[in-house]
């Protein structure tokens, strides 16, 4: 019953928020808004048993990366407004309109029902230690290969960050001029 | 869990990841030529071959084994994958060896990031749990963003990354959103084994689906936004376009099999039971697929984009095979195999004409072609003319394959919708050819100095035109090897 309270009260909170993200004229309530959904969010994973990962969601997410958002939204500018003005008219109508199709042909599918008789997934505990074992035993290859993904990030960033004109063309270093970065 | 093999289900993932970190680590010590870059590079794809080949003998045919607590499958799939994805990341690097060169000591990351797209690709037909099959999705999508946007030296090639980036990562949302409700619908996110997601669709009866096909049609719009079917092929024209000429192939290629690989083994492996679910689904894709790339290719003036448009008509073929069912599995390889290296040529040839760094390639690049670059023009022909499903080539062959199976699986209509749109798209392949061998330059035009093409590009469009030929020629002993390669 408690839970039950809980998530609707968080979860239309975090609903509030994404949608304030989305909607807010202002960048800084975007900002807001999404750590209002981060919060709710790690709500529920409390409510789920993985407090060590609503322990991550509200230090690294709603406090590290949030930092670093507005950090970007003040050098940036806080009072510039966002240009609103849609090229195509028709998109916004057109993609609720194809929103309730997918929804109608999903239910219509479904036969009008969503709830499935599947068993929950098996909860580990929500320990660093449960989920320390549960990392490096029965995922550890998916882990491993997100070593990968930081590669392509090193890579890509180093790629694309150091390009300089004129290097291009010469193919040798010494020809690009210095402080001529691409903008 | 067998010790030995355990290593071994992803040595082809581990011997181009070493040689990512070797290529990475020489070029900041050393700073090598850009021979040392190629030799690290095909040592690296020739492991990973030789290693797909290896599970190929020892596997195809046989139920598929599960390694890693169920996380990695070693079949005749996915050695099929890999024995089709390491030599095409070869070709591609060989067609893109004159752009990677004149990037400087940038040339190092290129090559590294087409070695990491392979091995995420390999990832994503060899993943055999939907946790493992997203990071190969994530690895395969985020080189191809950086590479897409490599050169810099164009406005439009920067938007063509960045528009791949964003509605890619919108797409990777939406399928790590239907991997989310297929969990809540099935317990599981692992394939096979006890637990897996086809034993319990199998085993049991879900009387209120709805959670479960929620699921499966935003897995169905992840994935097919990967191999760019309508109407979720927006991007291709404006990636295939801006990006640097001489990845795009690599590109085009890369993205059909990775994405239809795992199409293939999620529909009808995993969700095979629930086949009567989206087998309805796939034929309106493949149909709404044909005709959109088939009509837009038409009015394009521009051949890159008309090649981006034809491969979005191309997805829906290769999805025509797939409402068969598993049946139809060998007929998409064989389709996907033979259309991959002839999209492949076709960009090495537009790369050769328009420039291995410029994006456009309009089609008054191609007036006269025939006379100042015959072989080119010759190439491009036998491409555009596979592509178009002539008897004798590759394409034709494949038509049939997948045509055959849509009608086992009694779609005729999808086959009568597909093979006028085949006819239609004769006009404007037929179009180009026209332009290079009818049409004499403009006056006054700039065109781009005589096409330069390098021995990688030579290598690779002799490999791609002798393909084409063999097996459309005699396309019977590979469809019949094929057969080895459904995911089980």
């Amino acid at each position: 019953m408690v839970e039950l309270v809980l998530f609707i009260i968080f979860g239309l909170a975090a609903l509030f928020g994404a949608v304030t993200t989305v909607w807010a004229r202002n960048p800084v309530y975007s900002a807001l808004g999404l750590m209002l959904t981060l919060f709710s969010v790690a709500v529920f994973y409390v409510s789920n048993g993985a407090q060590f990962v609503a322990a991550v969601q509200v230090i690294v997410y709603a406090g590290a990366v949030m930092t670093l958002f507005l950090f970007v939204i003040m050098l940036v500018g806080v009072d510039r407004a966002e240009d609103r003005r849609e090229n195509l008219p028709v998109q916004r109508p057109l993609a609720l309109g194809l929103l309730v199709l997918f929804g109608a042909g999903v239910l219509v599918a479904g036969r009008f029902a969503w709830v499935t008789g599947a068993e929950g997934g098996r909860g580990a505990e929500g320990t660093v230690e449960a989920l320390g074992s549960e990392l490096f035993r029965r995922w550890v290859l998916p882990f491993e290969l997100t070593a990968l993904l930081l590669i392509i990030a090193a890579a890509g960033t180093v790629a694309l960050g150091l390009f300089r004109r004129g290097e291009a063309e010469g193919g040798d270093e010494g020809e690009a001029g210095e402080g001529e970065e691409a903008p | 869990m067998n010790g030995s093999l355990t290593f071994l289900s992803v040595a082809p993932e581990i011997a181009l990841a070493a040689a990512v970190v070797l290529l990475l680590l020489v070029e900041v010590t050393f700073k090598p030529r850009a021979w040392a870059w190629a030799v690290v590079a095909g040592a690296g794809l020739a492991a990973g071959t030789a290693l797909s080949a290896w599970q190929w003998v020892a596997h195809r045919g046989a139920d598929t084994g599960t390694f890693w607590n169920g996380m990695i499958a070693v079949d005749g799939f996915a050695a099929l994958a890999g024995l089709l994805v390491f030599p095409l990341a070869g070709l591609g690097l060989m067609s893109a060896w004159r752009l990677a060169a004149s990037q400087g000591r940038r040339g190092a990351e290129f090559i590294a990031l087409v070695l990491l797209a392979a091995a995420g690709a390999h990832l994503m037909a060899a993943a055999a749990d939907f946790i493992m099959l997203f990071i190969g999705l994530e690895v395969f999508s985020l080189s191809l963003y950086v590479l897409a946007g490599f050169t810099r030296e164009r406005v439009d090639a920067d938007e063509a990354s960045l528009k791949y980036f964003l509605l890619g990562a919108f797409a990777s949302a939406v399928f790590l959103y239907g991997v989310a409700l297929v969990f809540a619908a099935t317990g599981s996110t692992t394939f096979y084994g006890d637990g897996g997601i086809a034993d319990y669709l199998a085993g049991t009866v879900i009387f209120r689906p709805g959670v479960l096909l929620a699921g499966l049609a935003l897995l169905l719009v992840g994935l097919a936004f990967k191999v760019s079917a309508a109407p979720f092929h927006v991007w291709a024209p404006d990636v295939y376009q801006g990006a640097p000429g001489g990845v795009t192939g690599f590109l085009a290629a890369a993205a059909k099999v990775a994405g239809f690989a795992a199409l293939a083994r999620v529909l009808t492996a995993v969700l095979g039971a629930r086949a009567d679910d989206w087998v309805p689904a796939v034929a309106v894709l493949a149909a709404a697929s044909v005709v959109v790339g088939t009509l837009l290719a038409i009015v394009q003036d521009d051949v890159k984009r008309l090649l981006a448009y034809s491969s979005v008509a191309h997805a829906g073929f290769i999805l025509t095979a797939l409402v068969a069912g598993r049946g139809g599995v060998g007929d998409m390889w064989f389709y996907l195999a033979t259309y991959a290296v002839q999209v492949l040529g076709a960009f090495t040839v537009a790369a050769a004409v328009s420039g291995d760094r410029a994006g456009r390639s309009p089609l008054a690049h191609w007036a006269g072609l025939g006379r100042r670059a015959p072989w080119l023009a010759a190439a491009m022909t036998l491409m555009l003319l596979a592509m178009a499903g002539i008897p004798l080539t590759a394409g034709f062959a494949g038509k049939v394959a997948v045509f055959r199976a849509a009608i086992d699986a009694g779609y005729l209509w999808l086959v009568i919708v597909a093979v006028l749109a085949t006819v239609a798209g004769l006009f404007f392949y037929l179009r180009v050819i026209v332009a290079m061998y009818l049409a004499s330059p403009e006056e006054g035009a700039s065109l781009p100095a005589s096409p330069a093409v390098g021995w990688g590009a030579r290598f690779v469009l002799a490999v791609a035109a002798a393909a084409t030929l063999v097996f459309g020629i005699a396309p019977w002993p590979l469809l019949e090897v094929l057969r080895d390669a459904l995911p089980l």
